[in-house]
């Protein structure tokens, strides 16, 4: 006996959220990002279309807010704490989160937990609640089973949707907060006779490109291969890869001020592959060439976040290799990593 | 598609050029990818087909490239039209180029989809460089191209008819979405600044922030760096991971560029550049 859930009670429980004051999020009707819903006809759960061009990550950690306001005036010097976006007591919503995405909030809060607590993202990370679903969708950009990741993993979910037709879901309930937030809406629920176990096994799987443990070896012992120089050749050093990826988690803090007696400190998104992200003010840039920039963002994903936080910072959704208008594919540099691995 | 490796190989045999620039196989059949190339055994890695979409020429401005001998280049006639730019700002030296020019049948709209009538680019509906303008050796041959609604230049003409205040919502709506990758600017063969404005900050001219107001500043002053020298390829608006129509504004500018100075950018390798040069009969109406 499992439980079950029609779309149409889905965008019930939407109206719920929205009624009860907490925040919905969801695709928008484009599929290119996520979106607070202001009505409950807005959402969609695109399990069986490719992912998002963005992640929902801008609503944990956001593309720009300030981190204080400051005034000064002639006598004393004021520091302003800057008033949260979200009611403290509403909830965030993420609804229909693929495997892949609803990853991130764990992976993300290793970084922002490591030596200083960063409350902007733990504040929200504690209001979300994350409704994953499984995932319908693979093309050839699709590596998430490299990465320990599975189109049915209900990692990082707090509720869990498996697609049984296009208008019923089954309703796995995960965790503690999941049960709690889906306490008020279990009359939306229906039991059904189902064998869930089998649905989900049925759910294909992209092949398994790359080992992991094998790739951070090399890239350990091979810091000045060419193989990163060849990969970054064409790069065009944007910040689409780090923009769109659900775990990219650098930052910039610069000073917007109104005039010499006030403004406000801002924190906002930052990639390396920008020329400037590494460039020091004596004029010398450690990674001053394409190749040390990817060199980087393969090394900062396979090895240094596991070497650090035991964890892999990529989820495998294949979004920086789908935007990347130089059509560089992230999966296939580190499967060739695997394959030279291999040969040595 | 043997014609360019034969072509290619033949280049690189003869030491005619140091290194090509070209496009390879992307992850699927419908992707390709840029690629540079050195030896001519890896001739054979060359494609052209309808996925050739990306416009090479934002590599011609590398430093890596720059007098080091003769750079080959694959270049479709939209492609040309901003090596044409790039030649008559100085920034490439015509001597140094050499062009295999490709008779172009259209390029696919947005990568991963089929070519089709629907996914046909916007820029190809109208194109007069199907036979590119300049060029060293002309590869390929002609076919028909399909044809569809400019759906672009509906939209831009609903555009045109909007109130300042209806327009300033569309855009503010548009902006607010941008994250500020700069994909636009790295796409853009013509963004070739050494240090962009958007880049400096003492002082700092555009807000860096993401915010509405600093991605209205950025995209406003992109555009007014772009007027009179965008050719249109495009590249921005694919580039775009937030879906920003880039398009509408710069063919706006081209419009007016055409019906106020009668200049298209890119065309005319030795006329002088529209925003570069005085003339004492310049159109000065606009000015109150």
């Amino acid at each position: 006996m499992e439980k079950i859930i029609s779309y149409e009670n889905l965008t019930k429980l939407v109206d719920g959220i929205i009624q009860s004051g907490h925040i919905a999020i969801g695709q928008d009707e484009k599929g290119i990002n996520w979106k607070r819903l202001n009505d409950a006809k807005e959402l969609k759960i695109n399990y069986a279309s490719v992912p998002s061009n963005l992640s929902y990550k801008e609503f944990l950690f956001t593309k720009t807010e300030p981190v204080f306001y400051f005034r000064n005036n002639k006598d004393n010097f004021n520091l302003i704490e800057p008033k949260p976006e979200i009611n403290e007591n509403s909830k965030i919503v993420f609804l229909g989160a693929k495997p892949c995405d609803s990853r991130s909030i764990e992976i993300m809060s290793k970084v922002f937990n490591w030596d200083y607590k960063d409350k902007f993202f733990n504040q929200r990370a504690v209001q979300s609640i994350v409704i994953g679903t499984a995932c319908n969708y693979q093309d050839e950009f699709c590596f998430c089973t490299s990465v320990g990741l599975s189109p049915v993993s209900e990692k990082g979910s707090d509720i869990f949707l498996v697609p049984l037709d296009d208008k019923n879901f089954a309703v796995k309930i995960i965790s503690e907060k999941g049960k709690e937030f889906i306490a008020p809406y279990l009359n939306l629920l229906a039991d059904e006779n189902i064998s869930l176990d089998k649905i989900i096994v049925g759910i294909k799987a992209p092949e398994k490109k790359f080992d992991t443990a094998k790739v951070k070896e090399w890239v350990t012992n091979n810091f000045e291969h060419k193989i990163f120089d060849d990969a970054g050749a064409t790069c065009l050093s944007c910040g689409q890869c780090a923009f769109a990826c659900p775990v990219c988690h650098c930052f910039d803090i610069v000073d917007e001020e109104c005039d010499y007696t006030c403004g406000r400190r801002m924190k906002n998104w930052d990639a390396c592959q920008f020329g400037l992200f590494t460039l020091h003010g004596s004029g010398h840039n450690p990674r001053e060439t394409h190749g040390k920039r990817y060199r980087q963002r393969v090394a900062h994903k396979f090895k240094y976040y596991h070497d650090k936080f035991d964890e892999i910072l990529c989820t495998g959704c294949g979004r920086c290799s789908r935007g990347c208008p130089a059509g560089i594919d992230i999966a296939c540099v580190v499967t060739n990593i695997n394959t030279v691995a291999n040969q040595a | 598609m043997n014609e360019l490796r034969e072509k290619a190989r033949e280049l690189l045999q003869s030491g005619t050029v140091k290194v090509i620039i070209g496009y390879a196989q992307g992850t699927t059949p419908l992707h390709t990818k840029p690629i540079i190339i050195r030896f001519a055994e890896d001739s054979d890695k060359l494609v052209m087909n309808k996925y050739c979409v990306n416009n090479l020429s934002v590599y011609l401005t590398r430093k890596e490239f720059k007098g080091n001998g003769t750079v080959g280049i694959v270049a479709k006639g939209c492609d040309v039209k901003s090596i044409v730019q790039l030649i008559q700002e100085n920034q490439v030296n015509k001597d140094d180029l050499y062009i295999i020019g490709v008779n172009c049948n259209g390029a696919v709209s947005e990568l991963g989809k089929e070519f089709s009538a629907e996914t046909v680019a916007t820029k190809c509906l109208h194109c007069m460089v199907r036979t590119p303008h300049l060029y060293h050796t002309l590869i390929g041959t002609q076919e028909e191209l399909p044809k569809r609604a400019d759906t672009n230049f509906e939209m831009l003409q609903k555009l045109e008819a909007m109130t300042p205040d209806e327009k300033w919502n569309f855009w503010e709506a548009e902006f607010e979405k941008c994250v500020k990758c700069y994909a636009c600017r790295q796409a853009c063969p013509l963004c070739y600044c050494e240090r962009c404005i958007a880049d400096k900050s003492v002082p700092r001219w555009i807000e860096s922030s993401a915010h509405t107001r600093g991605n209205i500043a950025w995209n406003i002053i992109r555009a007014f760096h772009l007027s009179g020298r965008c050719i249109g390829c495009n590249e921005c608006e694919r580039a775009c991971p937030a879906g920003i129509p880039l398009s509408l504004l710069n063919r706006k500018m081209g419009m007016t560029a055409k019906k106020e100075f009668d200049y298209v950018a890119g065309m005319g390798l030795d006329t002088p550049t529209l925003v570069g040069t005085f003339d004492v009969k310049d159109n000065e109406d606009f000015i109150k």
